[in-house]
């Protein structure tokens, strides 16, 4: 069965309709908005990481440089060091040298090894 | 409206996407296809290089104790630099300079770079310390700039110099190891995460293996040595008073353990301080020991006596008659004293050093058989890890001549590198068994992770038998005649031999009285754990290597054994509890 309805009695449907279907409380470009400031916000605040951290991995590789250089001058003492010791003419310091040698066994560790 | 916003929508990401897509395009062509020519562009906007702080992994001596103890490291300081067309007062700013650092400079070059008026940065002084730099600094000199710098460092400076190698600029702009284990081990010494470009783009796509492993975490490190600095020290010393009482030309040492081909020291004399190479004569800046070969004379004879044992052509009872004096191919060769021994056996030959024993039985070895021997142990190089390794001299060995593998006998006529040399030496003090004599232990990688280099190959040359029985003939050098037998250490037993070649005169002959002299010894005899080559290049006023390398060769072994604590081998009786057991005077 066919009826044809009033334009104003179909206006009136169309509208309730209209009223039915669910809307949002925001528009979608304040979301954009939203979600660039977050964006931009995290991005600056990972920039400000990343250079912090870099400089941090400087400072530190720096520092383990210069510690490396002062050990290594340590080093230098050391060696130079065991240079003289090894290069020192005890006969020449007033040693005698001995007169016979006696081998022994070495049962226990002395204090001079 | 649905649709009208859909397709707004999807008009905006067509935007952003193409916008992407031309991006990637440019940065492609910007850092892949034109990255090399936009770096250095960019380099030729600085007036100093742009490659950073120098940076590179270190070199380590090792201790008998495992401590590590750095042969080659960095230090860190500053450079002055200056800007001739903003510096102010020259003699200032000189005086400046010298006041912190009074040897930076001299006068003349200083004012000399500060009238190149045309330039903006000419580097004046290098090496300055943390106070001098920081002092320097603080004045604020206009036209005078402090910068950081950072330098390769060698602490032990003449230290096994010649092994641990330099680092210069070669060919290229940059700075890289060119000698020693500096230039062996030059990629894992190398730092390359330092660069002042990053090329992010070009890397994203390039070095994809990087991001899913760190590849140069498992390349790059530092180098352990085996090289015992207190050794080193000792065995340098040594050899510097051989060169300094003999007037040597050269004179050189390695001690290595047998067993496993780990080098203890390595030393030459001539060597050079690695921290200051302005006037170190270029030709004293490569390895002896893998560079130059020698003809090294006596210590040649018990290779030439195992190989006869292993061979099983002579045993220690066969006896031969020694003349004294042969005649071989018109050529005539000689004991060293022209003294015929009639008949002895074959232990005599070592003992006494006959060279007449000695071209007897590579005569009853055979061309054939003595080649083989011969060049099993001298035919391939050691493959130690210095460059430039040089092979053997070995041609007379390829002729029929049996004048040539007679001479060959006793060590002349073939020439070998000083590692060669211990390294078939040390087959005899190893059971028989060639081994791989090397520098590095291990890398230390930037991981953290340790990585041991294996050096386990080994070579089978002669028999454990042969090895003894010219151990045991060896070690009858040291106990009967060496120091006409006051060398012998009545606790330890010790092997050696001694050697004196005649130099070659460079036309085919030989000096009648220029020498070099070698000595090599092993100990303990039978379980050795340190063998010794020592040698002297041209000794003036002395013919015998007895003479200018025993009390050296003694010397290490006394200082060895009582560094190591190396426990005796004879000379004591199990059950006896008492300390005193044997005297020499």
């Amino acid at each position: 069965m066919h009826m044809d309805l009033p334009r104003s009695a179909r206006n009136s449907a169309l509208q309730q309709n209209m009223q039915r279907r669910p809307t949002l409380s925001f528009s979608p470009l304040s979301l954009c908005y939203g979600i660039f400031g977050v964006l931009l916000v995290t991005y600056i605040g990972l920039i400000a990481v990343v250079m912090s951290y870099a400089a941090l991995t400087v400072e530190f590789s720096q520092s383990v440089k210069n510690d490396e250089a002062a050990v290594a001058t340590l080093e230098g003492q050391y060696l130079a060091g065991v240079a003289q010791v090894t290069g020192t003419n005890f006969v020449a310091e007033g040693y005698a040298k001995p007169t016979a040698t006696v081998f022994v066994r070495a049962e226990s560790a002395t204090a001079l090894r | 409206m649905r649709a009208q916003f859909r397709s707004r929508i999807r008009l905006v990401l067509a935007f952003v996407i193409l916008v992407a897509l031309m991006i990637i395009v440019r940065l492609y062509f910007i850092q892949i296809i034109h990255g090399d020519e936009y770096a250095q562009k960019a380099d030729k906007q600085f007036a100093s290089g742009g490659g950073g702080l120098f940076d590179r992994g270190a070199i380590y001596f090792t201790r008998k104790d495992e401590t590590l103890i750095s042969a080659a490291t960095l230090s860190t300081g500053f450079l002055v630099a200056i800007n001739p067309q903003t510096l102010g007062n020259p003699e200032n700013a000189y005086a400046a300079i010298t006041n912190v650092a009074p040897d930076a400079i001299s006068r003349d070059a200083f004012l000399t770079a500060a009238a190149k008026k045309n330039q903006v940065y000419i580097e004046v002084a290098h090496h300055l310390s943390e106070e001098a730099g920081q002092s320097l600094s603080d004045k604020n000199i206009t036209g005078v700039q402090v910068l950081r710098e950072r330098w390769r460092q060698y602490p032990g400076r003449t230290l096994a110099a010649q092994s641990i190698g330099i680092v210069s600029y070669g060919l290229g702009d940059t700075l890289a190891g060119q000698t020693g284990l500096e230039a062996t081990y030059d990629e894992t010494l190398l730092r390359s995460g330092d660069s002042l470009y990053r090329n992010f783009f070009a890397e994203l796509f390039s070095n994809v293996g990087n991001m899913l492993v760190a590849a140069k975490d498992a390349r790059e490190g530092d180098i352990v040595t085996t090289i015992e600095p207190e050794v080193q020290t000792h065995l340098e010393d040594d050899l510097a008073k051989v060169s300094q009482k003999y007037a040597s030309k050269e004179s050189g040492g390695i001690i290595m353990d047998p067993r496993t081909g780990a080098i203890l020291a390595i030393a030459s004399n001539p060597s050079y301080d690695a921290n200051v190479l302005q006037n170190v004569d270029p030709a004293i800046l490569g390895n002896p020991f893998v560079e130059h070969v020698h003809e090294f004379g006596s210590i040649m004879k018990p290779l030439t006596m195992t190989s006869g044992l292993d061979a099983g052509v002579i045993t220690p009872q066969t006896t031969y008659k020694d003349t004294g004096c042969i005649t071989v191919n018109t050529a005539t060769i000689c004991n060293w004293d022209l003294k015929p021994r009639g008949v002895i056996p074959m232990k005599q030959i070592i003992v006494q050093s006959l060279n007449i024993g000695a071209a007897w039985v590579a005569t009853q070895l055979g061309q054939d058989n003595f080649r083989a021997y011969f060049t099993k142990l001298f035919g391939q190089k050691t493959g130690i890890d210095l460059p430039n390794e040089s092979g053997a001299l070995l041609s007379n060995l390829t002729k029929p001549q049996q004048v040539g593998y007679d001479t060959a006998a006793y060590g002349q006529g073939i020439a070998v590198t000083p590692l060669q040399m211990i390294r078939a030496l040390g087959a005899i003090a190893n059971g028989g068994v060639m081994v791989e004599p090397h520098l590095a232990s291990a890398v230390r990688l930037n991981s953290g992770i340790e990585r041991a280099i294996d050096w386990g190959q080994t070579t089978p040359v002669f028999s454990a038998t042969a090895a003894r029985e010219t151990t045991e003939m060896m070690t009858a050098v040291v106990d009967e005649k060496l120091q006409n037998g006051k060398a012998m250490i009545p606790t330890m037993s010790v092997a050696a031999k001694t050697g004196t070649a005649q130099l070659t005169n460079g036309q085919g002959g030989y000096y009648t009285d220029r020498y070099f002299h070698s000595f090599v010894g092993f100990f303990p005899s039978y379980n050795p754990r340190f063998i010794i080559l020592l040698y002297t290049n041209d000794p003036q006023h002395v013919t015998y290597a007895s003479d200018t390398l025993s009390s050296s060769f003694l010397d290490l072994v006394h200082f060895l054994i009582d560094y190591y604590a190396v426990p005796p081998d004879r000379g004591f009786t199990t059950s006896t509890s008492t300390a005193s057991q044997a005297t020499t005077p």
